[in-house]
């Protein structure tokens, strides 16, 4: 039994959550303009950008791209990112805010220093090794992984920072090693977070551009890359179909979890 | 050891990639392109630089608050809120993730234009006559950017509330605490960790964007992001880009460590 | 992969063609391409330990397609070299970063002549070899050291004919918004907007260069209140017009055809005092293809014939002067750099860029973002 939200907070939240939806008036329909650039359609509706994704194959290549680079870059970010807060958090080691600190860098650096900072390691990096290259895929998952990590050790920490320490204590107390510690008692307790920590990761990977735009040239062409080609040129409406399909996907994933729940109490 | 073994390959992993070669491109500040320290005082004169700072300050703590107090009644109903309205907020949070960037400026400048759909709407329910500019301005920049921050404010919210003890609510409840003093005096603070998580990734985040400003403000919010941008692509002089690096990296980073540290984020 | 993309290149051809962007002459000559390519293509298996590919670097977008159909093509069935086209906008700092470290993995870029001069000057840049690049097949003046002419855009007025009666026929029309009253767009990155200005304001063509910053930049202080958004690209500086943001704009004149075509003609163009400027190729030092077959590839780019093919899908003017002819008469209107045209507008002085862009650009932002 929990307490309920009163009036104000769901006067508030709600038209917080209509704010949030607001752009799509205008995505949805603007995937159905018959030009050939971003518009509101005026009378006539086409289907010619959904056609344009099925008929491209690039289209499908790039979303699959992105998708392995992006569960790369989530499992990497949140692993690391998972044992670091941990260490911090039960060891308490003398300076850890400023070890925190550096791991929170490559979110404190202005994105075009990333980039060419990532673009230098990458190229390095292609000369030890073939496969963390610049222009192949694993290459972006690292690089990217670089660029999430600092948000997934911060939603982790504060899932940490709620976690009673008294338990850990007890646990402690009673001769339980770190490993035991860590699965069995503060894990549990900090599941939600953890899995926070992946999804913000992977949707920052999904949509990472100012980096990706540097370390890769024909061959790593990730979804965002491929939308942002035209950055200075056409903007190509494609964009907003794959958008709405997106959508579509994930209306359909988090209706279908809830469907999914409610037969298995049934 | 254990404690070595938990924290030693984050900061491994970040060295060999980012720390190092970041180094590189950062001593170009006092390398580029004499040794000295002629960077540092060329961008602190540069009258640009602190109109381009201060703005960017200006819009990057207004967002922040902005996104921070409207997400948390948000990520309360998403959390605490009945089943049905649990499922809506979901989706309302997850859906603009996948919108990618420039779909979503696209859909702003079409609704906030001044032809755009909510000027026509307002016109047609009379309130106003003329078009209000709402876009290519700061105001734009700040629908933008607020639009885009706030579900990345609702994970730490929502990871500070789940983890929340309900009983103290209950007993505060039940000792006939008003819903309004439950609500600032117990619910409130107990979720400080993740406020404080949520703001300082909102800020940190806002300080980095480039496309929003750059498209919704119509040429003109020029913030610090863009400017280096400019310095390091458009007209090259990685000496002064490395030197404006690292004062912004030491501003914030040394605001971030603070907050932590005060705050006790993950220590407690 | 190789049978996909000319699939889909036959793909785009056939939609661009249905939907009247290349005329039939181009369709069956991209068919026909498309066919020696893939007869080509039978061999690639086998010889593919040797396979030679270059990677030239655009600005994105439809000149990725339409470089590949004019130029890249061909060059591959002339000489077995593939050509990459990568969009991500080969700026100057770009190519910096690639060519510092001695061993870039571009080849090519579609680069602004005076940053091809200034990169050039620093070792990052192979010099143009006129053994291999003919000048002969370029216009008087636009060649450097180590960038060759590649087609001609200019910024010129595009207004909304639903606006107004009479045309605006000069930069101090556009100034004037007293004459033409309306909201205005100019370019955000300055180049030709200070050209623009000072033309506004009274000197002559003959004497621009050098500018007179103080002159250019006062005069816009006192108009940018009129402006009501200054474009960073191309699409940008189309949806204004097109949304009605703005009734008049200094834009590329490639995006001005497009939007005269889109709209029938409600948002029309004029050359008047248009600010022509050449984009051009460079090579980058050290380029992995090697400085040879990146010089071959440029010369296969001075071919007429190919460099109507641009301009058909993209209305870059071509580079070599033997082309305007070869332009359909409909057409010509468009060409910027057709005799009738290029008579009524004035070349950016690349040497000028090259020297004080940098400060330029510094004061015009300060002063367009206060």
């Amino acid at each position: 039994m929990k307490t309920r939200t009163g009036p104000f907070t769901a006067l508030i939240g709600g038209l917080t959550a209509i704010f949030l939806l607001l752009p799509l008036l205008a995505v949805i329909p603007v995937s159905f303009t018959p030009k050939r650039y971003l518009s509101l359609p005026r009378g006539e509706w086409s289907t010619r950008h959904y056609e344009a994704l099925i008929s491209k194959p690039e289209w499908a290549e790039s979303i699959f791209l992105s998708l392995k680079v992006g569960l790369l870059a989530a499992s990497l970010s949140t692993l690391l990112a998972l044992a670091f807060a941990l260490g911090l958090w039960m060891m308490r080691p003398r300076g850890g805010s400023l070890l925190a600190g550096v791991a929170l860098l490559p979110m404190v650096a202005p994105p075009v220093v990333s980039a060419l900072t990532l673009y230098y390691f990458l190229r390095q990096a292609t000369e030890w090794n073939s496969l963390v290259i610049y222009d192949g895929w694993v290459g972006v998952a690292v690089a990217h992984t670089v660029m999430v990590v600092p948000y997934a050790v911060v939603v982790i920490m504060v899932a940490l920072s709620q976690v009673d320490r008294k338990i850990d204590l007890a646990a402690r107390s009673m001769g339980a090693t770190v490993w035991t510690r860590i699965t069995q008692v503060i894990l549990p307790n900090i599941r939600f977070g953890v899995a926070s920590g992946f999804l913000l990761s992977f949707i920052l990977s999904w949509d990472e551009i100012g980096v990706t735009l540097f370390i890769t040239s024909v061959r790593a062409i990730t979804l965002p890359r491929r939308m942002w080609m035209g950055l200075r040129d056409n903007i190509d409406p494609s964009v907003a179909a794959i958008s709405v399909l997106l959508i579509a996907l994930v209306t359909f994933v988090i209706l279908g979890r809830v469907v999914w729940q409610m037969t298995r109490r049934a | 050891m254990s404690r070595t073994l938990l924290i030693a390959p984050l900061l491994l992993f970040l060295g060999v990639t980012y720390l190092v070669p970041l180094a590189g491109v950062l001593l170009q500040s006092v390398t580029v392109p004499e040794p000295g320290l002629q960077n540092y005082q060329e961008v602190l004169g540069d009258p640009l630089v602190w109109s381009v700072i201060w703005r960017t300050l200006r819009i990057c703590l207004f967002v922040t608050v902005l996104a921070t107090v409207l997400a948390y009644p948000l990520t309360m109903l998403w959390v605490r809120g009945r089943r049905p309205v649990q499922i809506v907020v979901e989706l309302c949070i997850m859906i603009p993730f996948w919108l990618s960037v420039l779909s979503r400026t696209f859909g702003w400048l079409s609704m906030l234009s001044n032809r755009g759909l909510l000027n026509t709407w307002l016109k047609d329910l009379g309130i106003i006559d003329m078009s209000l500019t709402m876009v290519r301005n700061d105001f734009g920049v700040i629908v933008g950017m607020v639009h885009f921050l706030i579900p990345f404010a609702v994970f730490p919210l929502a990871s500070a509330m789940r983890n929340m003890d309900e009983r103290v609510l209950m007993a505060a409840r039940g000792i006939g605490a008003s819903r309004f003093r439950v609500f600032w005096q117990i619910f409130v603070p107990m979720t400080w960790g993740g406020i404080m998580g949520a703001a300082l990734l909102v800020f940190v985040f806002s300080i980095g964007f480039y496309v929003v400003p750059t498209l919704l403000g119509g040429g003109r919010s020029v913030m610090i992001a863009e400017l280096i941008y400019l310095r390091i692509f458009q007209i090259p002089d990685w000496g002064i880009a490395a030197a404006l690096s690292a004062l912004i990296m030491v501003a914030v980073g040394g605001f971030l460590v603070t907050i932590i540290r005060r705050t006790g984020v993950g220590s407690q | 992969m190789n049978g996909h993309f000319q699939k889909d290149q036959a793909l785009l051809l056939a939609e661009k063609f249905k939907s009247g962007r290349i005329n039939r002459r181009s369709f069956v000559q991209g068919l026909g391409m498309l066919a020696g390519a893939s007869a080509l293509g039978l061999n690639a298996a086998t010889a593919k330990a040797d396979t030679k590919e270059m990677i030239y670097v655009n600005w994105g977008g439809d000149a990725i397609d339409a470089m590949a159909e004019a130029f890249g093509d061909s060059f591959t069935e002339e000489t077995g070299i593939t050509i990459l086209y990568d969009g991500s906008g080969p700026t100057e700092g770009a190519i910096k970063a690639q060519a510092e470290g001695g061993s870039p993995t571009w080849d090519l870029v579609d680069c602004d002549p005076f940053s091809g001069q200034a990169l050039g000057r620093q070792g990052l840049m192979e010099p143009i070899d006129w053994s291999i690049v003919d000048e002969g097949k370029l216009r008087e003046g636009f060649k450097w050291e180590y960038a060759a002419s590649s087609y001609f855009y200019s910024y010129v007025i595009a207004y909304d004919k639903t606006v107004y009666d009479t045309p605006p026929t000069s930069m101090a029309d556009f100034f004037d918004t007293e004459k033409f009253p309306g909201k205005r767009s100019m370019y955000k990155w300055g180049v030709g907007m200070w050209e623009a200005a000072l033309l506004a304001d009274g000197v002559a063509p003959e004497d621009l260069y050098p500018l007179d910053m103080e002159r250019a930049h006062a005069k816009i202080a006192a108009f940018k209140d009129n402006v009501g958004a200054f474009w960073g690209g191309g699409a940008e500086s189309q949806s204004l017009l097109l949304n009605g943001d703005v009734s008049m704009a200094l834009i590329w004149s490639t995006r001005a055809m497009l939007l005269d075509k889109d709209t029938d003609g409600d948002i029309a163009m004029t050359w008047a005092e248009g600010i022509i400027a050449p984009g051009s190729n460079g090579v980058i030092k050290n380029n992995p293809g090697g400085a040879e077959a990146a010089m071959q590839y440029i010369a296969s780019t001075q071919d007429p014939e190919k460099q109507v093919v641009l301009f058909e899908m993209l209305g870059n003017g071509p580079a070599n002067p033997a082309a305007d002819a070869l332009i359909p008469d409909e057409e010509k209107f468009y060409n910027p750099v057709d005799p009738e045209n290029y008579a009524q507008q004035i070349p950016l002085d690349m040497d000028w860029y090259e020297e004080n862009y940098g400060a330029a650009l510094d004061e015009y932002l300060g002063i367009i973002s206060s």
